[in-house]
C-alpha cells in the first residue's frame, strides 16, 4: 500500500513538473500572467522565428509601431512589414501564399477567400481598429470646410473646377491626389461615394494615383486647390501643413468615430489563418502581442480604436484558432 | 607540327564561350519575358496595339489602356533633360578637348566623373528638394505644381551631362592634329577650328554621344518617380505632373504584381515600348559612327 | 601684305578674335554649369544633414521629481518604481532579463528613466542654412510655440546613425539594415559577375574567331549595356524572383520556413544586379585585354606556352588593373540601383539584418527613396544624412580603385 502511495506521489509530482513545464515546442512564450482578460500573456523575449506582412499602407504605421513595440520587448526575429496596397497584400496573401499576415484597410472578399481556401488556408479576420478617413486640403485653403456627399462626389469625379460645384468656390482647377487601385482606402472611398463603379473617379480630371500616402500628402500640401483622401494616421503626423473636411457637418474625431457618425469611418483588419498560427506559433504570438496592447498605441499612431465587441471577437477569433495547442 | 588538342585547353575554351553565350541568355530571357506578357495582354482581347499606341487616356482598372500620356511623360522630360545636356554636353567637350591645359583638365575631368557616378536617387532627392522649390520660387506656387516633370528633366539632364561631355570629348579628341594644324595655317581662330574642322570631323561622335545620352534619359526611372509626378496626363506643360513609363512601370512594381492582373500585364506592355525605344537608339547610334565616321589613315 | 590690305583685314580678324573670346567663355561656363550643379547637389544634402532640432520631453523630467528633490537626486529604489509604474510589463521583463533593475546604478536608473520615460524628442528640425542665418527667429518663434524645448545643434550623420536599425520615427532610425543589406548584394552581385563577365571577354577577344556568331555576341553585348535598369528589375521579377523561386527562395535547400518561402530575397537582387553589369564588365575587360600589346602574347607562344598559359600567365595579369578599375565603376553603379530592386521587391520595413542571401532585404538607395518620399521635414534630414553615407561608401570605393589599380601597375612595372 504504501509502495502505491509513493509511486502515486511519485507520479503526481513528477507529472506537475512535466506539466508545469509542458509549454509545447515554439510555445514558450505563453505566460499565465496576461494583460488581457481574454489572451495569455506573450513572453516576447522566447518568441522565436520570423514573420512576414504584406498590405495596407494605412494600417502600415500601425503594424509598424506594434512591430517597433514587439522588438522593443525583446522579441529578436526578424519581422517584415510591406506597405503595398490592401489589394496586393491580400493577393500575397490569398494567392501566392508568401505573407503570415496581410494588413487591410477593407474587409476581404469573397473571391480573396475562394483563393485562400484554393491553397489551403481559411482566412481568419482580426478586427484591430478603425480609421477616419480624412479628406484633406491645403491648410491654406479657406474656401472649404466641409463637404456633404454629394458635393465629394462631384469634386472627385467631373468637376474640373472647383467653382463647378459651388459657384463661391475659385475658378481654378481641382487638384486630385487618392490612393492607387491596389489600396483598400480607394476600394473604400470608391464604394462609399460610387457604388462599385470606377469610372466616375478614375475618369477625373487632375488625377494622380499612389499607393503611397506620403506622396499624396506632399501633393495636398503643394497647392491651395489640392484634395486627396487617406487614413487619418497620415493627416495627424502632417497637421501643420494640412486640414481636414468635415463630411456631412461631422468632422472627425475619436467621439464621432466612436458613436459612428462620421461618415467616412471604416474597420481596419489583419488576416492570417488558424493553420499559419499554429504551424508558426511566433505569428499567433505577435498577433496575441498586437490585440492586447493595440488600444495603448493607436491613438498616438492616428487612428481610432475599433468598438470593444470587434476587438473582443477578434481576440475570441484567436483563442479559437489556438485551442489546445498550447 | 600538329596542332595538339589538349584536353584542358578545350574544357576551359568552350567555359569561356558558356559564358560569352550567357550574355545571349540575358537578352533572351528579355525579349521571352516580355513578349510573351504583351502577348498575352493582347491576346486576352481588352486592348489592340493600335489602340494602345494611340489612345490617349491611361487607366487601366477601367480599361483604358493608351500609351499616349505615359509615352508624351517620357518625351516631355527626356526634351527637356536634351536641351540642358546636349548643347551644354557639347561645349563642355570642346572646352575640354581644344582650350583647356593638362591642369585644367586634370581638375575638371574628375568632377564630370564624379557627377556621372552620383546614383540616380540621389538626383531624385535634388530634384524634389531644390530644384522643385527653386521653380516654384521663380516661376511662382501656383504654376509650378509640388510634382513636375521641368524638375525631373532638369535633374536628368544634370545626370546625363557628363555621360555626353566624356563621349563627345573623346570623339573630338580623336581628330588627328594635322587637321587642326592644316586649319591654324590658313590663319584660322581656335574658335573657328572648333567649330568648323574639328566637330564637323567628330561629328560621328558627337551625334552617337547625344543618342546614347538621350536613351539614357528615356529609361530613366528613380528621378522621376520621386519628382515628376503619379498620375499620367497628356499634357504639354512642364510645370504640371505627368506621369512617364518608367514611373508607372516603378509605381505599380511598388504595390505588387499578381498575377494575370491587369496591372501585371500592362507593365510588359509598357516595358516591351521602352526596350524596342532604346533598343533601337542604341542600334542607331552604332551605326551612325560607323557610317559617319571619317578615316584618316 | 600691303599696308593697305593689312587695313583691310585688320577690323576682321579683331571681329573674330572677339568673338573667338566670347564662344571661350561660353565653353568655360558651360563646364562650370556642372560643377555649379554638383556643388548644389552637393550642399542641398550637406544643408539638411546638419542643423538645429527643437527637442522636448515627452514627459518633463521636473514632474519625475518627488517631495521637492529632482529626478537626479532620487535614490535607486525611488527610480525603478518610476520604472516600473511608468513602462510596461513587457518592457520592464525584457529589460530584467538584460540586467536586472536591482543590480543597476543610480547613474544606470537615472539614464533609463530619461531615455525611456522622459523621452527627448525631435518636435522640429532646421536645416544648416537656417540654422546659421535665422537663428535669432528660430529662437523667437521657440519661445512662442514650444516655451518648453531645447534648441541643440544635431548631426544627422553620426555613429549612432550607422549602427541603428530601421525605425519609425526619424530621430532614432539608422541603416545598419540597409547598409549590410547593400553589401550582402553586391558580394553576390561581384561574386557572379566578374568571373562571368571576364571569362566572356577572354573568350570574345581571344578565342572567338570573326564569324556571324561572334559578331551577333558582340552587337548583343553592346546591346544590353543601353537596356533601362527598370527592364532588368522586369527580368528579375519574372526569372529569379517568380521562376526560379525554388532556388532563390531557400526551398531547394530547405533553409527557410516552407510557408512563406518566397524569391524575395537578397540572392534574387545579387543575380538581377549582376546581369545588369555584367555587359559593363565584359565591355571594360575586352577593351582592357585588347591593349596589352601582342608581342608579350608572341613572346609567351614563342616560348612554348599553350593559349590558356599564355592568357593565364600575361595576359591577364598585364590587364588586370584595368580590369579591377572597371569592375569597381560597374560595382558603384549596382551599389547604386534603386529601380531594379523596387520591382524585384525590396521590403519596406525590415527588422532583422541578414542572415543568409534567402533574407528578405533592403538597401541603402531604398531605403534613401522611402525617406525622401515622405514629406515630414526629419524625413528629409534622414535622407541627406544616408545620401551622405552612400556618397561616401561609393568615393571610398573609387578611391579604392584607383589606389589598387596604381599599386599593381607599379608593381607589374617594377616586377
Amino acid at each position: 500500500m504504501e509502495k502505491v502511495a509513493v509511486a502515486a506521489v511519485l507520479l503526481l509530482a513528477a507529472g506537475s513538473l512535466l506539466s508545469a513545464q509542458s509549454s509545447k515546442k515554439g510555445f514558450e512564450w505563453v505566460t499565465r500572467q496576461s494583460d488581457d482578460p481574454l489572451l495569455p500573456g506573450v513572453n516576447s523575449l522566447k518568441v522565436t522565428g520570423g514573420i512576414i506582412s504584406a498590405g495596407s499602407s494605412t494600417v502600415y504605421p500601425l503594424s509598424e509601431r506594434m512591430v517597433e513595440r514587439f522588438k522593443d520587448e525583446g522579441y529578436q526575429g526578424s519581422i517584415t512589414v510591406d506597405s503595398i496596397g490592401s489589394g496586393a497584400g491580400l493577393e500575397r496573401f490569398c494567392v501566392a501564399g508568401e505573407t503570415d499576415v496581410a494588413n487591410a484597410s477593407r474587409a476581404i472578399k469573397s473571391s480573396e477567400v475562394e483563393s485562400a481556401r484554393k491553397i489551403g488556408r481559411e482566412p481568419l479576420e482580426f478586427r484591430i481598429g478603425t480609421d477616419a478617413l480624412a479628406v484633406a486640403v491645403n491648410k491654406s485653403n479657406t474656401f472649404i470646410t466641409n463637404a456633404n456627399k454629394e458635393e465629394l462626389r462631384l469634386i472627385f469625379s467631373t468637376a474640373r473646377k472647383w467653382s463647378d460645384v459651388n459657384p463661391a468656390w475659385p475658378k481654378q482647377d481641382i487638384l486630385r491626389f487618392i490612393p492607387g487601385t491596389d489600396s483598400g482606402t480607394f476600394d473604400y472611398f470608391v464604394e462609399e461615394l460610387f457604388g462599385k463603379k470606377k469610372e466616375p473617379i478614375l475618369g477625373a480630371a487632375n488625377l494622380q494615383l499612389s499607393e503611397d500616402d506620403n506622396v499624396l500628402v506632399q501633393g495636398v500640401e503643394g497647392s491651395p486647390y489640392a484634395i486627396g483622401f487617406f487614413g487619418y494616421a497620415y493627416f495627424q503626423e502632417n497637421k501643420d501643413k494640412l486640414k481636414v473636411l468635415s463630411i456631412n457637418g461631422v468632422a472627425p474625431s475619436a467621439e464621432t468615430v466612436n458613436k459612428a457618425t462620421y461618415p467616412l469611418a471604416r474597420p481596419l483588419f489583419l488576416y492570417s489563418s488558424a493553420k499559419i498560427m499554429r504551424e508558426k506559433p511566433q505569428v499567433a504570438a505577435f498577433l496575441a502581442f498586437y490585440l492586447t496592447y493595440v488600444n495603448e498605441e493607436i491613438r498616438s499612431v492616428g487612428y481610432f480604436p475599433a468598438e470593444a465587441e470587434a476587438l473582443k471577437k477578434a481576440k475570441q477569433n484567436w483563442l479559437d484558432a489556438m485551442k489546445g495547442a498550447y | 607540327m600538329q596542332k595538339k588538342l589538349r584536353l584542358g585547353e578545350l574544357v576551359i575554351q568552350l567555359t569561356l564561350l558558356l559564358f560569352g553565350v550567357l550574355s545571349i541568355l540575358i537578352t533572351a530571357g528579355i525579349v521571352l519575358t516580355l513578349g510573351e506578357e504583351s502577348l498575352r495582354f493582347f491576346a486576352s482581347g481588352e486592348i489592340s496595339i493600335w489602340k494602345f499606341l494611340t489612345a490617349a487616356k491611361w487607366q487601366p482598372a477601367i480599361g483604358e489602356y493608351g500609351i499616349l500620356p505615359l509615352a508624351s511623360a517620357t518625351l516631355m522630360t527626356s526634351l527637356i533633360a536634351m536641351l540642358i545636356a546636349a548643347p551644354l554636353g557639347l561645349f563642355v567637350a570642346v572646352y575640354l578637348s581644344q582650350y583647356a591645359t593638362p591642369r585644367v583638365r586634370a581638375v575638371l575631368k574628375p568632377i564630370l566623373e564624379i557627377l556621372a557616378g552620383i546614383p540616380t536617387v540621389v538626383y531624385g532627392y535634388f530634384a524634389l528638394t531644390f530644384i522643385t522649390p527653386l521653380l516654384r520660387l521663380v516661376f511662382g506656387e501656383n504654376v509650378v505644381s509640388i510634382y513636375n516633370t521641368a524638375s525631373a528633366g532638369i535633374a536628368i539632364g544634370i545626370l546625363i551631362l557628363p555621360l555626353i561631355a566624356s563621349m563627345s570629348e573623346d570623339a573630338l579628341g580623336a581628330v588627328p592634329r594635322s587637321l587642326k594644324e592644316a586649319a591654324f595655317a590658313l590663319g584660322a581662330t581656335k574658335l573657328e577650328t572648333s567649330l568648323s574642322v574639328v566637330v564637323p570631323a567628330g561629328i560621328s561622335g558627337v551625334a552617337a554621344a547625344f543618342i546614347v545620352g538621350l536613351s539614357r534619359a528615356i529609361g530613366e526611372t528613380m528621378i522621376v518617380a520621386l519628382a515628376a509626378g503619379a498620375g499620367s496626363a497628356l499634357t504639354a506643360n512642364p510645370f504640371r505632373s505627368a506621369e512617364t513609363m518608367t514611373g508607372y512601370i516603378v509605381r505599380i512594381s511598388g504595390g505588387d504584381l499578381g498575377y494575370d492582373t491587369v496591372d501585371y500585364n500592362s507593365i510588359f506592355a509598357i516595358g516591351i515600348v521602352l526596350f524596342l525605344i532604346t533598343l533601337a537608339l542604341n542600334i542607331v547610334s552604332r551605326r551612325i559612327v560607323r557610317r559617319f565616321r571619317e578615316v584618316y589613315e | 601684305m600691303s599696308q593697305a590690305e593689312a587695313k583691310v583685314f585688320q577690323p576682321h580678324i579683331e571681329r573674330r578674335q572677339k568673338v573667338g573670346a566670347l564662344w571661350k567663355l561660353v565653353f568655360l561656363l558651360a563646364t562650370l554649369v556642372g560643377i555649379v550643379a554638383l556643388a548644389a547637389l552637393l550642399l542641398t544634402v550637406i544643408n539638411d544633414s546638419f542643423g538645429l532640432v527643437a527637442l522636448q520631453f515627452e514627459v518633463a523630467p521636473a514632474s519625475l521629481g518627488r517631495d521637492g528633490r529632482p529626478l537626479e537626486r532620487l535614490e535607486p529604489k525611488e527610480l525603478r518604481e518610476i520604472l516600473t509604474a511608468r513602462l510596461s510589463s513587457g518592457l520592464i521583463r525584457r529589460l530584467e532579463s538584460e540586467q536586472p533593475l536591482a543590480e543597476r546604478s543610480r547613474q544606470q536608473l537615472y539614464e533609463l528613466v530619461m531615455e525611456r520615460v522622459a523621452r527627448l524628442q525631435v518636435i522640429e528640425s532646421w536645416s544648416l542654412g537656417e540654422s546659421l542665418l535665422k537663428r535669432g527667429q528660430i529662437r523667437n518663434w521657440l519661445q512662442q510655440n514650444h516655451p518648453q524645448a531645447l534648441l541643440k545643434f544635431r548631426s544627422w550623420v553620426s555613429w549612432r546613425f550607422l549602427v541603428q536599425p530601421q525605425a519609425s520615427v526619424p530621430e532614432k532610425a539608422g541603416v545598419l539594415t540597409a547598409l549590410l543589406g547593400s553589401l550582402w548584394m553586391i558580394l553576390i552581385t561581384v561574386a557572379v559577375a566578374f568571373p562571368l563577365g571576364v571569362g566572356a571577354a577572354i573568350y570574345l577577344e581571344e578565342y572567338a574567331r570573326e564569324n556571324l556568331f561572334t559578331r551577333i555576341l558582340q552587337v548583343n553585348i553592346y546591346n544590353l549595356a543601353g537596356v533601362p535598369s527598370i527592364i532588368y528589375g522586369i527580368l528579375g521579377l519574372a526569372v529569379f524572383v517568380r521562376l526560379l523561386e525554388r532556388l532563390t527562395s531557400g526551398a531547394l535547400f530547405r533553409i527557410g520556413d516552407p510557408a512563406t518561402a518566397n524569391g524575395r530575397t537578397i540572392l534574387s537582387a545579387g543575380l538581377t544586379l549582376a546581369a545588369l553589369v555584367l555587359p559593363l564588365i565584359i565591355i571594360n575587360s575586352q577593351e582592357a585585354i585588347r591593349a596589352v600589346p601582342q608581342s608579350l602574347r608572341y613572346s609567351s607562344y614563342a616560348l612554348g606556352g599553350t593559349k590558356w598559359q599564355t592568357i593565364w600567365h600575361h595576359v591577364l595579369p598585364a590587364s588586370f588593373d584595368r580590369i579591377l578599375t572597371g569592375t569597381i565603376l560597374a560595382v558603384s553603379r549596382a551599389i547604386g540601383e534603386t529601380a531594379p530592386l523596387v520591382v524585384v521587391g525590396a521590403s519596406t520595413f525590415v527588422t532583422q539584418h541578414p542572415t543568409s542571401i534567402f533574407s528578405k532585404f533592403t538597401t541603402l538607395p531604398i531605403q534613401i527613396y522611402q525617406w525622401t518620399a515622405r514629406p515630414q521635414a526629419e524625413f528629409r534630414n534622414v535622407a541627406a544624412a544616408a545620401i551622405i553615407v552612400l556618397l561616401v561608401l561609393l568615393l571610398a570605393m573609387n578611391t579604392a580603385a584607383i589606389l589598387l589599380r596604381d599599386r599593381i601597375s607599379r608593381q607589374r612595372r617594377e616586377g
